[in-house]
């Protein structure tokens, strides 16, 4: 086992590389669940359903064309293909990638720091798992 | 970051207020008034992914005059002002840099400091500084 720091994580959204103003992500996988269970059992039955999952990210905001601004504002409401690396770029390591919907983009500004951002994203259909090439 | 460079642009700032000597390091001998720019108290890397933002705290002080003087009262206060053409926190703040992306004077406290026997006030302004990674 090796541990692995977040900080050469890198995440691209709709081709842009927004990982040197990010600091913060997460993404879960999840499914539905069914209850199945019938008469004469003591617990529940379960049978799985559909995948789901959930994707968000944020940083320090920057006032370049490259930044999160710029770069995900214009596209609240649209589809992006995600490309997540948790452990950066190179070869073997993981990569997921997934069709998402960028469900908002949020400014905060706090008095006494810099300007900080969010984006939250709903992934949609598969999450295509594999090691870079 | 560069170190030296971040003391060097903050230095070369406030010597654009007039009548202030700057120095951007711990010289061994000051003539006040003056501002030394002294070695930060922490750095912190890595803020964002991909060595995209560092941070540090950059202490500089202000040796003004004699802490018995009104005159040195008026001095120091002049210096430690949220604006005006002397204000520290106004000028360093307006400046353009290419060695950091921002800085905002954060605080300031007071102090008296002895130099060949004479007790001087003492202004130190606690900088926060944040720049890219890599350059």
């Amino acid at each position: 086992m090796t541990l692995v720091h977040s900080k050469s994580t890198v995440i691209t959204v709709g081709g842009a590389d927004l990982s040197a103003f990010t600091n913060e992500s997460s993404f879960g996988r999840k499914a539905d669940k069914h209850d199945v269970t019938t008469y004469g059992k003591n617990d529940h039955v379960y049978a799985p359903g559909l995948g789901d999952g959930d994707f968000s990210m944020g940083g320090v905001y920057d006032n370049s064309v490259t930044g999160p601004r710029d770069v995900l504002e214009p596209l609240v409401g649209t589809m992006v293909t995600v490309i997540r690396k948790p452990e950066g770029t190179g070869s073997g390591l993981p990569q997921d990638s997934f069709s998402s919907l960028l469900e908002e983009y949020v400014e905060t500004s706090p008095v006494t720091d810099y300007v900080k951002w969010t984006a939250k994203f709903q992934p949609s259909d598969a999450v295509t798992s594999t090691n870079q090439v | 970051m560069n170190l030296a460079a971040v003391m060097d642009a903050v230095s070369a700032r406030a010597d654009t207020i007039a009548g202030l000597r700057c120095y951007a390091w711990p010289v061994a001998k000051v003539t006040p008034p003056a501002l030394i720019v002294s070695y930060p108290e922490d750095i912190t890397f890595d803020e964002t992914y991909g060595r995209g933002m560092d941070r540090m705290t950059l202490p500089a002080v202000a040796v003004v005059g004699k802490a018995s003087d009104r005159t040195a009262r008026d001095l120091v206060a002049a210096y430690c002002n949220g604006s005006g053409a002397s204000s520290v926190k106004q000028v360093l703040e307006s400046g353009t840099y290419t060695a950091f992306h921002h800085v905002r004077v954060a605080s300031i406290e007071f102090d008296v400091v002895s130099i060949a026997g004479v007790d001087y006030i003492a202004a130190l302004f606690t900088l926060d500084i944040a720049g890219s990674g890599t350059s």
